[in-house]
């Protein structure tokens, strides 16, 4: 299908300080894309401003070859949807709800959902196993409930691309492989696009096509997990002398603090 | 499986969860019936306070006035149409816009304690009109073109000063808000502090809401406007709901927030400005009645604007009644009655059902 979404010499700063700068980056439809750094590497940066949550002053982010201007915000959330990193929901929605408030973009001003988008709705929470809280409200869910309800909500946008905010950064060991398994089933079912960010260089490394490691803003290297994932990069980048290996089990690089 | 999971989703189940858990999402249909149900009680509430008062007129006579066989002379008559009717009306629009203003702000600015008058338009227009009472201007003309006029202004300054760089951030909003609150609400002092004769007694009743005033030129001026209010409001219904989830995911929901907030602002600030002009400072209805509303119906804004709405106005009607009742032939001004009653019963609902306002 070829490119989905293409960063351009992308550069956004705060004040002053550039937290992204030369950023270039091409996804294609049906891939999954880590992008990995420390803390401050400009990783948030980069998905708000691969959704025009913010503007880049450098570079161009395009869509399917248009610039992501040429988008009003409604059709944009019909390509592009966000599972941010946390989501505190001010009303008691219910899980339901919420995973409806995924639709805003295909209803019109005063429709009210109808069968169709209450289809989609169920259909997004079983993909991501969650459908069994749909009368919970949001705020008594645990984190791992959560985000599935989150990732359910971008499922209901039925976009083409998903952008990840951390979303394993709260979830213990099984939910975290729960969710890579998710994406990773997302993609192979439906071609969806991923792009995620994220701490856990191992279930990246096992998961994605390709990682883009940050480094102050800018790109330090990029390619597959192998090619990325070696002792060398992730030494510079984050500051912390580690051996990497192969994993027995998946073959995967696997990144061990020493 | 998906059948079975939808058969536990019918519309009992979700009644008896209350309204926060239902399964199931609004339809279009109850949101007509719920409506109706109040506009009924609206009108029924607006009868009886007419036939209510220092003078009770009968529902005979009523009824015959209301048909058209009464004549300007009959006391009756002048009860209803010159003293009683416009008042009625009056009262129920402030409370219909000052509690949709409400309901709006606290969704817009996700903080539960928003009311209509937290940007500073209360404290605006007050100056505007205790500067009219202090100036000695009618009530006809003078008081409400000076208290829209300051209005207007503090809703400018607030936007000004608000939206800054930073592109009009709630808390930049509020904190604007409360300082120009703070200016104008000392200037206010300052007038009543140098106030000498009956004039601090008409300053005070304003600042408190006043209705006794009302006459029908005023509805006809605020109706229109509050329903083209009301109707721009609603279009942003569904964007309200997914602003309270948070700004940012509101944006990548597809909702344009920047223009809705701004929309929202602006309209809800113009007709609170107006109404104000007319009725003085009502306080409590814009706070209670949104948080009443949403702990009965549920935080969908498709039924709870226009719920809040109706339901601000029969609260207001109700509350009129009484200021005008309870002393007669004296009265007291409406906002202690709102406050009066409001907050008991807020205190009870609060604790019997709890808040909905997710605790964090």
């Amino acid at each position: 299908m070829g490119r989905l979404l293409t960063l351009n010499k992308v550069g956004y700063r705060y004040a002053s300080q550039w937290a992204l700068r030369d950023i270039s980056l091409e996804m294609a439809a049906g891939e999954l894309v880590g992008i990995l750094g420390p803390n401050g590497s400009g990783k948030t940066t980069l998905l708000k401003v691969a959704d025009r949550i913010l503007e880049p002053h450098e570079g161009v982010v395009s869509l399917k070859g248009q610039p992501l201007q040429a988008y009003s915000r409604v059709s944009l959330a019909r390509e592009i949807a966000m599972v941010p990193q946390e989501n505190h929901f001010q009303f008691a929605f219910s899980s339901l709800e919420v995973v409806l408030m995924g639709r805003f973009s295909h209803m019109g001003l005063f429709q009210f959902e109808g069968e169709h988008d209450m289809a989609v709705a169920f259909e997004a929470m079983e993909a991501t196993h969650c459908g069994d809280l749909a009368e919970r409200p949001i705020d008594q869910l645990s984190g791992g409930e959560k985000q599935r309800v989150l990732l359910a909500r971008a499922l209901a946008q039925e976009p083409e691309l998903i952008l990840l905010d951390e979303p394993t950064s709260f979830l213990d060991l099984r939910f975290k492989k729960e969710i890579f398994e998710l994406l990773s089933s997302l993609k192979k079912k439906r071609g969806l696009s991923l792009m995620i960010v994220s701490h856990d260089i191992d279930l990246s490394a096992r998961y994605c096509d390709r990682i883009m490691l940050l480094d102050r803003g800018r790109v330090f290297s990029e390619g597959t997990p192998g090619e990325v994932l070696t002792a060398r990069n992730v030494e510079a980048v984050y500051g912390c002398p580690v051996s990497v290996d192969k994993n027995p089990a998946t073959g995967s690089p696997r990144v061990s603090i020493v | 499986m998906r059948t079975g999971r939808r058969e536990t989703m019918t519309p009992q189940d979700s009644r008896q969860n209350g309204p926060g858990m239902r399964g199931r999402p609004l339809s279009a249909a109850r949101v007509i019936k719920v409506c109706l149900a109040l506009t009924g009680l609206l009108i029924l509430t607006a009868v009886l306070s007419t036939m209510i008062g220092t003078a009770t007129v009968t529902w005979d006579q009523l009824w015959n006035l209301l048909l058209g066989n009464g004549t300007a002379t009959d006391p009756a008559w002048l009860v209803i149409f010159r003293i009683r009717l416009p008042r009625v009306i009056l009262a129920g629009l402030a409370g219909f816009s000052l509690s949709l203003g409400g309901v709006v702000f606290q969704a817009l600015l996700r903080n539960p304690l928003a009311d209509p008058f937290i940007l500073g338009v209360s404290s605006g227009s007050a100056f505007g009109a205790v500067l009219g009472i202090m100036l000695g201007l009618s009530f006809d003309f003078g008081v409400p073109v000076l208290a829209f006029g300051g209005a207007l202004l503090t809703m400018y300054l607030v936007l000004v000063l608000g939206k800054k760089r930073v592109g009009m951030e709630s808390s930049t909003i509020i904190l604007a808000g409360v300082i120009i609150n703070a200016f104008f609400t000392a200037v206010i002092m300052f007038f009543i502090a140098t106030a000498v004769d009956d004039r601090l007694h008409t300053m005070l009743f304003w600042l408190y809401g006043d209705l006794s005033q009302s006459r029908f030129a005023e509805s006809a001026i605020t109706a229109p406007a509050v329903i083209a209010a009301f109707l721009v409001l609603y279009c942003f219904s569904k964007h309200l709901n997914l602003m309270t989830a948070g700004e940012e995911a509101a944006l990548h929901l597809g909702v344009d927030v920047g223009r809705a907030k701004l929309v929202c602002f602006l309209v809800v600030s113009l007709v609170i400005g107006l109404v104000v002009a007319f009725s003085g400072l009502i306080g409590f209805v814009g706070l209670v009645i949104p948080h009443l509303c949403r702990m009965i119906f549920g935080s969908d804004h498709r039924l709870l604007l226009p719920v809040s709405a109706l339901g601000g106005g029969i609260f207001l009607i109700a509350a009129d009644t009484l200021a005008r009742t309870v002393i007669s032939p004296s009265e007291l001004p409406v906002g202690v009655i709102t406050a009066f009653l409001g907050a008991p019963f807020f205190i009870y609902l609060l604790r019997k059902r709890g808040s909905r306002w997710a605790g964090s």
